[in-house]
């Protein structure tokens, strides 16, 4: 839609828009999964401590829960919830085969780094329990594309951390050196990230809140100018 | 004496505070006793019942169909899953609604499944581990590590969801936090 | 404030200015991330605040005084922000931000936090003495021995923490704070009553008498007893659940440094222990209820009665 047809719509009609538009888009930033959903969160902490780990998380997260959710849609809806989810459960973990093989191929260290948080990922609550309560009750086209920003989401979270992470136990991103002063290893382990995490969190929550404030402050003014 | 190194051992091994396995959880575990009591239990029974299972696939399954254990595990744990729900429903009618979103919670978990593959793990590893009694020794340590845990969360839960607390870090911030650093005394001992 | 400062000057005679540039520097991070912080979360700075310069001192007390300067700015930023002002400021205290800053630094860089000039080395303050050893805990942990004489021991003159070696000054501040009722009574006696009560039956050395003396002399029980344990922001209230929660504390804290050698090991159980002492004080809170809730019930009562006759 251009910007001359947006300003054609009646008033009422703009918000809606941009609620909705807001919500496929919020993946990334208003409702991300790791940090405002809390969900997925132990490999981010455990493996999340350098960039090379991070890539092949991200790699297996996108292409699991991707394949995953894509073939779980054509289940019928008219199955008992209880089926449904362990239905969903199988069909990630028989996608995690084909996932794993191409794995072995472009990351084979960093699998074996990364150990059981791998097929974990597979069983993860954004494919098990999340697709019933948010993605299958949208559109085909809508949910492909709230999806994939979800899983952009949790693929910013977790390139961010492991930038962190590493530059600031190791000195070096991507293992290769930067000119880090004082190394903190403590960050490379599993409380350190539980720790960072939780900064994150909170610094997220901050941010969004104060969008928010930015955001009615603004409408409220161009309401008072209206009238 | 001893005791205090068995303890720390235990904490060393604890999915939640070493491997971050089963955190969503913990946090709806530790917002009141009863989601406590029932969340663990629930984890504890697919824990155990499911490490004996593990043990009985792990020890039939060739090598070379290493894949196709998460499928196997996941068919495990989804018969485990049905028969719950089917007892609680044939048990317990009247309280099937209230207590079968524990049985949901506890089933298709990270704290489950990362419990049977780090069981399977260490197993592969050493086989001295290779037993039925090591593998439900395991599950159970899971779950008892999983109740410490909730229940280290539940005495601060109040402190940590105070209106003291700053809005951005109230709740799940905070409780990163708060188990990141206790995370960080129990490495500090190993 | 004052007995920390105190420590602070015998630590300047016996490590030099460097200990002083340490605790300054660690008082002024410290102030300037509280600082921050407070103003971040939308409140004023007050004079209650000031706190933060106590958690500072004591922190610089336990370091090295030839630790890197950063490591220490890192611990002040962390002990203030992570485990302080995180969860809600000195209103909503969790965690002792000094013992959760020095296991912190212990993780992090374990081998430059166990290293300490000899005694009376002095050093400026950009100066790092060549010579780094052991402290006399970390040889008294493993072989059970201190080659120190008695009078050397309450002087402080063995290899150690600058702040937390000095037992004739520790002994002095621990009884002043206790009759000033700055800290908890109950939590200080306990954790000396349980270090000494284990040290005395599962000795560490040959000698039961020295394994009591140097084991509340060493690994910073003394200190930890009087400003971390016993901090009345997290010990419980009421002396009696203080007693047991230093007890407790004391005792696990011993069989850890006697079966494992590991020093300073009452800190890190001090910040391990914290669900404990917030479980003593969700029980006192509990009680509280309790005892009012049966004082409204009798003034209640009370008031009817005049009325039915």
């Amino acid at each position: 839609m251009t910007k001359k047809q947006r300003k054609k719509l009646p008033e009422r009609r703009l918000p809606e828009m941009n609620e909705r538009r807001n919500s496929v888009f919020g993946g990334i930033l208003g409702d991300n999964i790791v940090l405002s959903g809390l969900m997925v969160i132990s490999p981010v902490i455990i493996c999340g401590d350098n960039v090379r780990n991070a890539e092949a998380l991200i790699y297996a997260f996108t292409a699991i829960t991707f394949f995953s959710v894509m073939i779980a849609s054509f289940v019928p809806k008219s199955i008992p919830y209880t089926l449904k989810v362990v239905i969903y459960a199988i069909i990630s973990s028989l996608v995690y085969i084909p996932v794993r093989l191409a794995a072995e191929e472009y990351y084979p260290e960093a699998i074996t780094r990364i150990g059981i948080y791998f097929p974990l990922l597979a069983v993860n609550s954004l494919i098990v329990f999340q697709t019933e309560a948010r993605f299958f009750r949208m559109k085909k086209l809508r949910m492909m594309f709230t999806l994939i920003f979800c899983i952009l989401g949790f693929d910013a979270v977790m390139l961010l951390t492991a930038v962190i992470r590493e530059l600031l136990a190791y000195g070096t991103i991507n293992s290769r050196m930067a000119d880090a002063d004082t190394l903190i290893s403590g960050l490379s382990q599993p409380f350190g990230g539980f720790i960072m995490l939780g900064l994150m969190c909170g610094a997220y929550r901050w941010i969004r809140s104060a969008a928010r404030r930015e955001k009615d402050s603004s409408r409220s003014v161009t309401d008072v100018s209206g009238k | 004496m001893y005791l205090v190194n068995d303890i720390i051992a235990l904490l060393a091994a604890n999915l939640i505070l070493m491997q971050a396995l089963g955190t969503s959880t913990l946090f709806i575990a530790a917002g009141s006793r009863k989601n406590l009591i029932a969340t663990a239990l629930c984890i504890t029974v697919f824990t155990t019942i499911g490490s004996a299972a593990a043990y009985l696939i792990d020890s039939s399954l060739p090598v070379d169909y290493d894949y196709f254990k998460l499928l196997i595990y996941t068919l495990t744990v989804s018969v485990m899953y049905v028969s719950m729900l089917t007892a609680l429903y044939f048990t317990a009618r009247e309280n099937f609604e209230r207590y079968r979103k524990y049985i949901h919670l506890s089933a298709f978990n990270c704290a489950v499944m990362g419990t049977l593959f780090t069981i399977s793990g260490k197993a592969a590893d050493d086989s001295s581990y290779m037993n039925i009694c090591s593998y439900v020794r395991g599950g159970l340590e899971a779950g008892a590590g999983f109740v410490i845990a909730s229940l280290m969360l539940t005495v601060a839960y109040r402190k940590l969801n105070s209106s003291k607390v700053p809005a951005s870090f109230r709740g799940f911030p905070a409780m990163l936090i708060y188990l990141g650093i206790i995370s960080m005394a129990v490495y500090s001992l190993k | 404030m004052i007995t920390l400062i105190v420590l602070e000057t015998m630590s300047y005679f016996y490590c030099g200015t460097r200990a002083l540039a340490l605790g300054g520097l660690c008082v002024a991070v410290s102030l300037a991330a509280d600082f921050l912080s407070v103003r971040a979360m939308g409140r004023r700075f007050t004079a209650d605040d000031l706190t933060c310069t106590s958690d500072g001192l004591i922190i610089a007390l336990m370091l090295p005084t030839v630790i890197d300067y950063k490591i220490a700015a890192i611990a002040c930023v962390f002990a203030v922000i992570a485990a302080k002002n995180v969860f809600g400021g000195r209103r909503n205290i969790i965690f002792s931000p000094a013992a959760a800053a020095y296991v912190f630094v212990l993780t992090s860089w374990g081998k430059k936090l166990l290293a300490y000039p000899e005694p009376y080395v002095r050093s400026s303050v950009f100066e790092k003495p060549e010579k780094l050893t052991a402290s006399a805990s970390s040889s008294f942990n493993v072989t059970g021995k201190v080659n120190c004489s008695d009078f050397e021991l309450l002087m402080g003159k063995f290899a150690g923490p600058a702040g937390t070696v000095s037992v004739l000054l520790l002994l002095i501040a621990a009884v002043m704070l206790i009759m000033r009722n700055d800290i908890s009574a109950g939590a200080f006696i306990g954790t000396i009553s349980g270090t000494g009560l284990f040290a005395y039956i599962v000795p560490v050395g040959d000698s039961r008498i020295g394994s009591l003396k140097y084991s509340i002399a060493m690994n910073m029980v003394l200190f930890a007893a009087i400003y971390i344990i016993s901090d009345r922001r997290i010990a419980p209230e009421r002396n009696y659940f203080a007693f047991f929660y230093g007890f407790f504390i004391s005792a696990f804290a011993y069989t850890i440094v006697l079966t494992n050698a590991k020093e300073n090991a009452i800190v890190i159980v001090s910040v391990l222990f914290t669900p404990v002492a917030l479980g003593f004080k969700n029980l006192e809170k509990r009680i509280n209820n309790a005892i009012d809730d049966e004082k409204a019930a009798e003034e209640a009562a009370g008031e009817e009665a005049p009325g039915d006759e």
